[in-house]
């Protein structure tokens, strides 16, 4: 049990390493003092993480049960709050000053909502002590959690940040299949979400449809939306297998590639570290990963089981998302790279995830 | 359970397929990818189209755009760099050390050539071209800049143009606007920047090692803004620029039955043209002046208006029927209200409504301000569109103020006497109103009682929206109180007691009223507000001269302007 600990800390730290020494290199160059600090500030949030990550270890994970409405309120509250004294940085409202810290709203209730349908899929029956979610019908089976996924989806996509609203879709979808709520539902669920889709193009902003036509084809657009996915490929595609080395990328170090900290992270590495840095990451990515699901797979408490597999694949649709994002296999939306882009409320929440997992690995003997 | 077991499957599948992907791009068709790469041969050049035009009412232009060529250099290695602004700094005559600061600070990004020097003028772009012959990193870039072929005429109702502030940026962001950008500030510039604005095209070009075009990558074709006619006349605007003079103040000449503005000039006034040339010495003293020059005084100053209020006070008295054309109060040179006393300017005897206007008695407006009223006055000053702004459309209008028993005793805690009523009917105390409020309510006497709304855009790219400009309102004033006022205006002007007389003689008859108002520390403000030819009356005119002494001030720039609109056969 210890060792779960250690080595999801340590494959955890590894990753992190690589992105300081990726945010390190495509910044280190550029004008001014804060530029050029913005590692310092990443070490200092990795520090915050870590002390989170112990104090989630530490704490039992079943105290999120009684938490879940509370913690499901703040969220909402928070998403709320954004609209009305956020930060509007890069054309989006997505952050909100505590303190003097930026704080991004949405990347807690991700996680909320991982906590929220783990909860509600493994109450169990007062008579029998059998799983509720077993005898669900269309309406407590799909209706009910879905109305509750979509009310912090929709505050997160009016930001306007599709790309983690997607993300949330995408986890609640598949955190479904694994609740074991019948397929037909799923099928149902699938079908209501893709007929409409030509509908929902009124809705998307005009910077959104342009990402989603440029993703089709980067050159209609070179100066704008298609750049950086141009920029991009070409970064990850002139490395090679071994890369440029360290602070010798062409791409990021120029200037070619924008939000080459954040976003684009992985092509940053990848431009570096080249074909073996990138099998290095995946590894690392993968071997977390599956950790979380073996973790899911021996622990025997229904909702322990359920948050488990629900915080790796938080850990995992990210990851697909914006390591496709930068291959350009999907469009670009503002999604992180977790443990590796910059940005405070991304590791924090993501080392607390990973802190709940380690809790429940601990406790799982005590069922 | 299976379901997890089936997952981690799917989760293999992904990583592999993101690892085949990354290897698609890396190894297979890496020679592609390697080769955009090593030769950094992305270059962005932008293009701008040209922004909209501003004309006058006759299609005269007021704002235009012209060629001016930038000097610009692609990012290269530092000493490639030095041994260009060397030469560059030769042709230039300055020190090759600022154009390296400016190198320094206009560096974006490595696609993005950067500008080192702007308006080089075409002679200086000649030579400088030739530098392209060794530098292949050197472009010469023409660009449209921004030029006001008529100077400082009407400068305040155009506005100017300049890089976007951190404010505007942040508003306007999801229109699509960028750092750098330089939009319109001030006047038609900002208010119709969307209509106006360009929109920026421009090339990816793949170039080879030594800066040569090899292939076109994609483009983007560059789109012009659209063209605004005002409703504007030039050759009234060049007039009443003229005899303002520079001085402190403001004309509005108007049409009283549209509501379109013919002449807006306030003073002292800037050049929008050393803005688009960034001529900063002259941009600093614009705004360090403390007459402050950059102030649209015509709708962003507040004033009070003093004896110009007049009018709307007899409207009232006559409409409540407190007083009678037949009433009359003595004039000994000043009267008690409470303890106080409250002076007229002259000794007039005795006056009735029309007499009290020709001479503007303070005296009569005391003693019938005290019979109506502050409420009513108040009432009736906010009909004639005080205390609001007229919805015109130029930015930073600013409402003014009326005082009212109620106001003060919200905003201020205070109890109201009649000696503030007094000071109220001859428009000093707390009245605080714009030029163009007091033109439009000199209009509602000229077109018999309409309140019309100020506008100065007559067409956008050539669809006239004057249609879209909101109707007269009537202001239900009878139409015996709105002679009767008029008939006192008349006289102001045309007998020879009248406070503007010196306004007769004129090739057209003109009516209005003049004002001195007391202003805190210092000269009086000067005041003429008017209109002519006093049947059917074609020009709604107000002259505004601050701390310009009496109403006489005024009334002489009206002359001058009149006399001037009437030779050049504007009447």
């Amino acid at each position: 049990m210890k060792n779960t600990k250690i080595f999801i800390l340590i494959v955890a730290l590894l990753i992190v390493t690589c992105g300081i020494l990726s945010i390190y290199s495509s910044t280190y160059q550029k004008e001014g003092e804060l530029w050029r600090m913005i590692y310092r500030q990443q070490i200092i949030w990795v520090i915050f993480s870590l002390c989170a990550f112990f104090v989630a270890s530490n704490l039992d994970y079943r105290r999120l049960w009684d938490w879940t409405y509370f913690l499901y309120g703040l969220s909402l509250f928070f998403l709320i709050l954004v609209f009305v004294l956020g930060i509007v940085r890069l054309g989006a409202q997505r952050w909100i000053r505590i303190g003097w810290l930026n704080f991004q709203p949405s990347e807690f209730a991700k996680l909320v909502m991982v906590i929220f349908l783990a909860k509600y899929f493994s109450k169990k029956s007062t008579d029998d002590i059998s799983l509720l979610s077993k005898k669900f019908g269309i309406f407590r089976g799909l209706v009910l959690p879905s109305i509750f996924v979509l009310i912090p989806m929709g505050l997160i996509v009016e930001q306007p940040d599709l790309g983690s609203g997607m993300l949330l879709l995408g986890i609640f979808i598949v955190m479904l299949y694994l609740t074991g709520v019948r397929i037909k539902y799923l099928i149902i669920l699938l079908v209501v979400l893709l007929l409409p889709l030509p509908l929902w193009w009124h809705y998307l902003r005009d910077y959104q449809k342009e990402r989603l036509l440029v993703f089709l084809n980067p050159n209609i657009d070179p100066l704008g939306a298609g750049y950086t996915i141009i920029q991009s490929k070409i970064a990850i595609g002139s490395s090679f297998i071994f890369g440029k080395g360290w602070l010798a990328g062409t791409q990021s170090q120029l200037h070619f590639l924008p939000e080459s900290h954040t976003d684009f992270i992985f092509a940053t590495f990848v431009e570096e570290w080249g074909l073996a840095g990138c099998v290095f990451l995946l590894s690392l990515y993968f071997l977390l990963i599956r950790k979380g699901f073996s973790i899911a797979l021996r622990t025997n408490d229904q909702f322990g089981k359920l948050l488990a597999c629900g915080i790796s694949l938080m850990l995992l649709v990210q990851l697909f998302i914006n390591i496709a994002m930068n291959l350009g296999l999907a469009p670009v939306v503002g999604v992180p790279l977790p443990l590796m882009s910059y940005g405070g409320s991304s590791l924090f929440i993501t080392f607390i995830a990973l802190g709940i997992l380690v809790n429940i690995d601990r406790r799982r003997a005590v069922f | 359970m299976t379901r997890i077991k089936i997952t981690i499957v799917a989760i293999i599948i992904l990583f592999l397929f993101l690892f085949a992907a990354v290897f698609n791009i890396t190894v297979i068709e890496s020679r592609k990818y390697r080769l955009l790469s090593q030769k950094n041969c992305i270059r962005l050049l932008p293009q701008m189209g040209s922004r909209g035009k501003i004309l006058d009412r006759e299609g005269n232009i007021l704002a235009t755009s012209k060629l001016s060529y930038d000097f610009m250099v692609l990012p290269q290695s530092q000493s490639q760099l030095q041994k260009i602004f060397d030469e560059a700094g030769r042709v230039l005559s300055v020190n090759p050390k600022n154009l390296r600061d400016a190198y320094r600070k206009g560096f974006y990004a490595s696609t993005v050539p950067v500008t080192i020097a702007k308006n080089v003028g075409p002679k200086r772009a000649i030579v400088l071209g030739e530098l392209k012959q060794d530098y292949p990193g050197v472009i010469i870039q023409p660009n449209p800049v921004r030029d006001y072929p008529n100077g400082r005429t009407a400068a305040h109702a155009l506005g100017y143009l300049n890089e976007i502030d951190r404010w505007r940026l942040t508003k306007l962001e999801d229109y699509g606007y960028k750092k750098r950008d330089i939009i319109g500030f001030g006047g038609i510039e900002e208010k119709y920047d969307y209509y106006l604005r360009q929109e920026e095209g421009g090339l990816s070009i793949e170039v080879d090692h030594v800066g040569r075009l090899v292939r076109v990558l994609g483009f983007k074709s560059p789109r012009n803004g659209k063209d605004i006619q005002l409703t504007l006349n030039l050759k009234i605007q060049k007039i009443v620029d003229d005899n303002l003079a520079g001085r402190k103040g403001c004309v509005i000449i108007m049409d009283p039955n549209s509501g379109e503005v013919l002449a807006l000039a306030s003073g002292p006034n800037f050049s929008p043209l050393d803005f688009s040339e960034r001529n900063n010495a002259a941009i600093n003293s614009y705004f360090n002046n403390r007459d402050s020059p950059m102030l649209n005084r015509a709708i962003s100053g507040t004033y009070p208006p003093g004896s110009v209020f007049k009018p709307v006070v007899a409207a009232a008295a006559l409409e409540d029927k407190k007083i009678n054309l037949n009433t009359t109060f003595l004039c000994k040179g000043s009267t008690l209200v409470g303890r106080k006393q409250f002076n007229c300017w002259s000794v007039h005897n005795e006056q009735n409504l029309i007499e009290a206007l020709q001479h503007s008695c303070n005296v009569f407006f005391y003693r019938t301000g005290l019979l109506i009223g502050p409420q009513s006055m108040h009432d009736y000053a906010l009909k004639f569109g005080f205390s609001r702004p007229t919805g015109f459309e130029l930015p930073y209008e600013t409402s003014g103020y009326i005082p009212s028993p109620l106001l003060r005793r919200i905003h201020q805690f205070r109890k109201w006497y009649n000696g503030d009523t007094a000071n109220l009917s001859i428009g000093q105390g707390d009245v605080l109103v714009t030029p163009l409020q007091i033109a439009r309510m000199m209009a509602v006497f000229a077109n018999n009682g309409y309140l019309v709304t100020p506008y100065i855009v007559k067409a956008i790219d050539g669809r006239d929206i004057s249609v879209y400009q909101r109707r007269l309102m009537n202001i239900g004033v009878k139409k015996e109180t709105l002679n009767a006022v008029k008939e006192g205006l008349k006289r102001v002007v045309s007998q020879t007691t009248g406070t503007g007389n010196v306004l007769s003689g004129l090739p057209v008859a003109v009516a209005g009223k003049t004002g001195t108002a007391q202003a805190s520390g210092g000269n009086s403000h000067a005041w003429f507000a008017g209109y002519f030819p006093v049947k059917n009356p074609k020009y709604v005119v107000c002259v505004f001269i601050e701390r310009g002494g009496p109403g006489y001030t005024s009334c002489v720039v009206a002359r001058s302007i009149i006399e001037a609109m009437a030779n050049q056969g504007l009447i």
